[in-house]
């Protein structure tokens, strides 16, 4: 429970908007209320018409009123309800955007531009079915809820001012519905919600173990410890599901149990205040009744808390998000782009291995380097210190005289990155490679689509650049897609290119021809290429093997081929 | 609107007849708690004292507690028999894609059959329970509360009759329009979900461009047109809601007005009048509660198609046809003029491939990407199905394909990333031999070069690996296939698919020292363009376009200037350091 309060005072994505958007809230809740009022005067209303009608008064002006009023609420209660749905799910489809916004916003302060994959693809479609949640949260849990309050408070000012004895019961049975059940079942559905989601995301696994893992079930002959296998987690999810649904129920159970005690007792209520007024005494009719549509708010507001901790973590995952930063002023970019590395060790902050160990070295504008090396060897971690993603443990890195974390977002300016994700917008060829440079003309847009070999497929296509790259990114191959990397990464005119193994899942002839096109285009410009193997690797000036965070290895291609044995036995791989 | 495949459910109708009988029982008490309430409410508005009512209040409120209490066992009924029900579809599921096997999963999609095995049976699950219940209450409840009111007045009977189909025709109509118009509207949902996924997916690439923070208002803006996209629609959807509400509310309204005026003229007395006025909500509230799920009701309908569909799919025939113990070294695999076309293409992937191998041959199955390997290799291995009868044969015994059972069991799959499970890192490694020797695994290891992996984990072997657990690198999962692999000497045949094509150089290189010495004894199928490999070789086919363009060993094609063989390696080995 601790959490749970902790939770919501450190909340900024669900409160906040209600704060903000109250408008929005208070109609929904009104409306919202006003269905179940117009739902339980009709009831009243004609409850009292027919009782009052079966006295046979003389004239039928004298039950006019009721007639009018039975109809009215008739027609209020459905036209409450469509807008309150309406008003309810434009605020909550607002709150979204807003969400969404700042969700992006958040992921963008702090998401690094070096092999991020893990981290944005899954993660952020996590967060975004979490907003979807939160719609749920909203919807589901806290209208019901500011309704299911305000009948609380309305019924029992109402009934006070009859009688304020009977008020006192009436808060009392009420008390036990709306805020004691609720809570009770809050709690008691935590644990098996938390389970719930546990063997759900399990199962998942299984799944996913069962479905692409099938060729060793097959192959290893042993299909039947599949289906036993995957079987326990399904039947423990089932079991804890019911145990759920059953106590939902049984929780229903008895709130209906506790409405008819409330039936009964305004039963004998009634009969006491109204029974010795002719008139009054239709009144037992129509309190009655009244209670019968107050089942649904009850209901609902229990299955609203009920369901409450299933956004918990939905919660949790959001708020753990950093604050959106403010963006931060200019700062002067470097006028040299030498990058050095001085004496740089790093490690991952809780992790106490070193990755990175006492690095030093440096390149010059315009020269190429290769970093090659076994995964783990620190390849992805130099270049996210150059891209300023992390900052050295102990040591300096410079471009310039500039620390590239300083350069925040106008790192762009100084470094471009090609990697092996390219990710190609829905939107037109032309305003995907013009996202390299907003301010391009058309021309230059053309001059670097030359550069990078495309313009013979675009000029083939019948819209030319205004091809929508959806359509497109069916016909564009693994290959074609890097060339559009890299008309964005000369339209960015950045001194400093990092290639991030840009065509590690190529075939060799098309891996040959677009590196010979990158190295080609980018010959004025500092590359830091990291490779998998030695293809094109007599295009560049210096190759460093990394092992353990260090270099291991050095030395200009030809020096290599001629020194080190162990050069030459890689090469003869590759050259085969 | 019965779905007929509900009848092919196990234990269906017998289920069915004990939700009748308990629904009608439950309808009687719908109909008994409102005429006792109709009668305390009388008796008190005749002045009668209040314990007089006493008895019909306790008919009310048992038979109002017997309806609650039945609602539990029909909700419990149900969900009993919903969850076999699902348990059999999951069990025929697991063992059709079984018999389907990789290559057919993959054809038809990894992400639908994991999703058809999660959600797919989930939501399926849900119809049963959900749709059953509300199903009968809607053909058995209105009907037996409209005799009641028939019974006690019949043109309020006949008019509640009239008004129910009036209803739903409206509710249809506005839902078809609703659906319609949520039709017409999907590429433009889509379109507005694609461009903020992509604004998330992107985002590596937005911030190597610098436009992280400009596209923020975008995101904006295109979850502003999603709203109105969505509003558009939903108001529709809640037009076709608001029918039904409004004219079921209405109806009872107009039916209060009419009882009043009966009353007032004196063609009918209060306590009849008041038991239909409590009684013609109930009327209405089994057709309100089948509209409100009707949404998630079609979403079970279609999970069930869904999941009939994978059941109904064709399983591969003839698995049974080889007799083979052991690939021997006198043993032979022959094929003859072999073609293969993929299902929607007009060009054949492979055509008039022959060869035959014997023994413990060492073959590698060279060519650019595209030029027919992988596909080679999957019919080698029995997940694709040549085109023509009677053109393999394993020991002069002719098959239709390699999908057989035996000779499942004789071979080992080394595909580009071996797949690991999440488990631990000790039973991923004896997956193919459960039950193996501590000490034959510990060699295992060793000689499959996982020995510093092991002892770097704090965990060891009982580290969990696979999704969600510890990432192995590329050359590490080689390795634990490798290990795999290892531990089953009675596999003769292994078959490679670019095992170290996309690992970096140097674990290429330490793979190769270890992989090596396994060919040994073995008939070995390599498919690779990295052609280093020829070295452990003795056996190469050459294949360009589909087409088998040479064979024989690769020392002496090498030696021939203008053997295709060598062709191929000036392709591919541009670039490099030359002298």
């Amino acid at each position: 429970m601790n959490e749970f309060k902790k939770m919501w005072r450190h909340d900024r994505w669900v409160l906040p908007f209600l704060r903000e958007q109250k408008g929005g809230v208070i109609g929904s809740v009104l409306l919202s209320f006003g269905t179940i009022f117009a739902a339980a005067a009709l009831m009243f209303v004609s409850g009292f018409l027919i009782s009052r009608a079966a006295q046979r008064p003389s004239n039928i002006l004298l039950i006019y009123v009721p007639i009018v009023l039975t109809r009215g609420f008739g027609i209020a209660r459905p036209v409450f309800r469509y807008v309150e749905r309406l008003v309810s799910h434009n605020w909550v489809l607002r709150i979204v955007s807003l969400a969404r916004q700042r969700l992006y916003q958040s992921a963008a302060s702090t998401a690094s531009s070096i092999r991020s994959r893990l981290q944005t693809g899954q993660v952020l479609s996590l967060l975004a079915d979490d907003l979807d949640q939160l719609q749920n949260l909203y919807l589901r849990t806290l209208f019901p809820i500011g309704a299911g309050i305000m009948l609380y408070l309305g019924s029992s000012i109402g009934i006070g001012v009859l009688n304020w004895h009977f008020m006192l019961v009436w808060i009392l049975v009420l008390a036990f519905i709306l805020i004691l059940v609720p809570i009770f079942s809050f709690k008691m559905n935590r644990a098996k919600v938390q389970d719930q989601k546990e063997l759900q995301s399990q199962l998942y696994t299984e799944a996913t173990d069962a479905i692409l893992g099938m060729q060793d079930w097959v192959l290893s002959g042993r299909q039947a410890d599949l289906v036993k296998e995957q079987g326990r987690v399904m039947t423990a999810l089932a079991g804890v599901k019911y145990k759920a649904m059953r106590f939902g129920w049984w929780r229903d159970f008895t709130i209906q149990g506790a409405t008819v005690i409330l039936m009964v007792l305004v039963l004998i209520w009634s009969d006491q205040q109204f029974k010795t007024d002719f008139i009054a005494i239709n009144y037992i009719a129509a309190f009655t009744l009244a209670i019968i549509p107050l089942v649904d708010t009850f209901l609902s507001v229990n299955q609203g808390v009920g369901e409450a901790s299933f956004y918990e973590d939905s919660i949790t995952r959001l708020n753990d998000l950093p604050p959106v930063k403010p963006a931060e002023s200019a700062i002067k970019l470097p006028t040299d782009s030498t990058i050095h590395f001085d004496q740089v060790s790093f490690a991952y902050p809780g992790d106490d291995k070193t990755v990175i160990k006492d690095l030093s070295f440096a390149v010059q504008p315009g020269e190429k380097l290769a970093l090659l090396g076994r995964s783990g060897a620190g390849k992805t971690t130099i270049l996210k210190l150059l891209a300023g993603d992390v900052v050295p443990s102990s040591g300096q890195v410079t471009i310039g005289d500039v620390a590239p974390s300083d350069l925040n977002d106008q790192l762009s300016e100084v470094v471009s990155v090609l990697d092996q994700h390219t990710y190609l917008f829905d939107t037109t060829i032309l305003n995907n490679i013009r996202m390299g440079n907003v301010k391009a003309t058309d021309e230059q847009v053309k001059t670097a689509v030359k550069q990078a070999g495309l313009a013979d497929l675009i000029e083939s296509l019948p819209d030319g650049y205004q091809t929508m790259m959806l359509e497109a990114g069916q016909r564009f191959s693994g290959g074609e897609r890097q060339r559009v990397a890299l008309a964005r990464v000369l339209l960015q005119d950045a001194p400093i290119v990092v290639l991030d193994e840009p065509t590690v899942s190529l075939d060799p002839k098309t891996e040959y021809e677009v590196l010979n096109q990158m190295f080609s285009a980018l010959a004025d410009r500092t590359i830091v290429w990291v490779t998998h193997h030695l293809t094109g690797i007599n295009r560049v000036d210096q190759i460093a093997f990394l092992k353990g965070g260090h270099f291991e290895l050095t030395g200009t291609p030809t020096e290599l081929y001629q020194d080190s044995p162990y050069f030459r036995e890689l090469l003869a791989l590759d050259q085969f | 609107m019965f779905d007929r495949r509900l009848f092919d459910l196990p234990k269906i109708k017998g289920t069915l007849f004990i939700l009748m009988i308990l629904t009608g029982i439950q309808a009687l008490a719908i109909v008994a708690q409102s005429i006792f309430l109709a009668a305390v409410i009388v008796d008190l508005w005749s002045r009668h004292a209040f314990a007089t009512v006493l008895p019909s209040l306790a008919g009310f409120a048992l038979a109002f507690m017997l309806r609650q209490l039945l609602v539990v066992f029909k909700n419990t009924l149900m969900s009993h028999f919903a969850g076999k029900a699902v348990e059999n579809f999951r069990v025929q599921l697991l063992e059709k894609y079984a018999a389907m096997g990789a290559p057919l999963i993959t054809k038809y999609g990894t992400g639908h059959a994991v999703t058809s095995l999660v959600a797919g049976l989930d939501n399926t699950k849900n119809y049963f329970q959900l749709l059953l219940i509300k199903m009968f209450d809607l053909s058995i409840i209105p009907w037996i509360v409209l005799i009641a009111i028939t019974y006690f007045n019949w043109i309020q009977g006949l008019f509640l009759l009239l008004i129910f189909p009036v209803i739903i025709i409206f509710f249809i109509i506005l839902g078809l329009a609703a659906q319609k118009k949520a039709d017409d509207e999907y590429a433009n949902f889509k379109n507005l979900n694609n461009r903020f996924v992509d604004g998330l997916r992107g985002l590596p690439t937005l911030k190597q461009l610098g436009l992280a923070n400009a596209y923020g208002r975008e995101i904006y803006t295109i979850s502003e047109d999603y709203r109105k996209t969505t509003m558009r629609t939903l108001r529709i959807a809640i037009t076709s809601t608001f029918a039904l509400d409004f004219f079921t509310t209405l109806s009872i309204a107009v039916l209060a007005v009419f009882l009043g005026l009966d009353l007032l003229n004196g063609k009918t007395i209060l306590f009849p009048a008041l038991s239909i006025l409590v009684l013609a909500p109930e009327y209405f509230l089994p057709l309100r509660n089948f509209a409100d799920d009707y949404h998630a009701t079609l979403d079970g309908k279609n999970a069930l198609t869904d999941v009939m569909a994978v059941l109904n799919r064709p399983e591969p025939t003839d698995t049974k046809l080889l007799n083979l113990d052991t690939w021997r070294s006198d043993s032979q695999l022959t094929l003859k003029d072999l073609d293969f076309y993929y299902e929607d293409e007009d060009q054949p992937t492979l055509a008039d491939i022959s060869f035959q191998v014997a023994g413990y041959q060492r073959v590698a199955i060279v060519g650019e990407s595209g030029s027919g390997k992988s596909t080679l290799l999957n019919l080698l291995a029995g997940f694709l199905m040549p085109n023509d009868d009677e053109v393999i044969a394993v020991n002069q015994e002719i098959l239709p394909h390699l999908d057989q059972e035996d000779w499942q069991k004789q071979y080992f799959y080394m595909p580009q990333s071996p797949y690991l499970f999440h488990d631990t890192l000790r039973n991923n490694l004896v997956f193919y031999t459960p039950g193996v020797d501590d000490d034959v695994l510990k060699e295992a290891i060793q000689q499959a070069g996982l020995k510093d992996l092991v002892d770097s984990l704090p965990d060891g072997l009982d580290t969990v690996v696979g999704e969600g657990g510890r990432q192995l690198s590329g050359g590490q999962s080689q390795r634990v296939a490798l290990a795999r692999m290892l531990l089953d000497p009675s596999r003769r045949v292994l078959l490679f698919d670019e095992p170290t094509a996309h690992l970096d150089i140097e674990t290429e290189l330490d793979l190769k020292k270890s992989m090596a010495p396994v060919f040994d004894q073995h008939l070995v199928f390599f498919a690779t363009h990295r052609l280093h490999w020829l070295n452990q070789m003795d056996y190469v086919l050459v294949l360009r376009h589909g087409h088998l363009v040479e064979q024989g060993k690769p020392a002496e094609l090498l030696a021939k200037p203008d053997s295709q063989l060598n062709s191929l390696r000036s392709e591919l080995q541009q670039g490099l350091i030359h002298e």
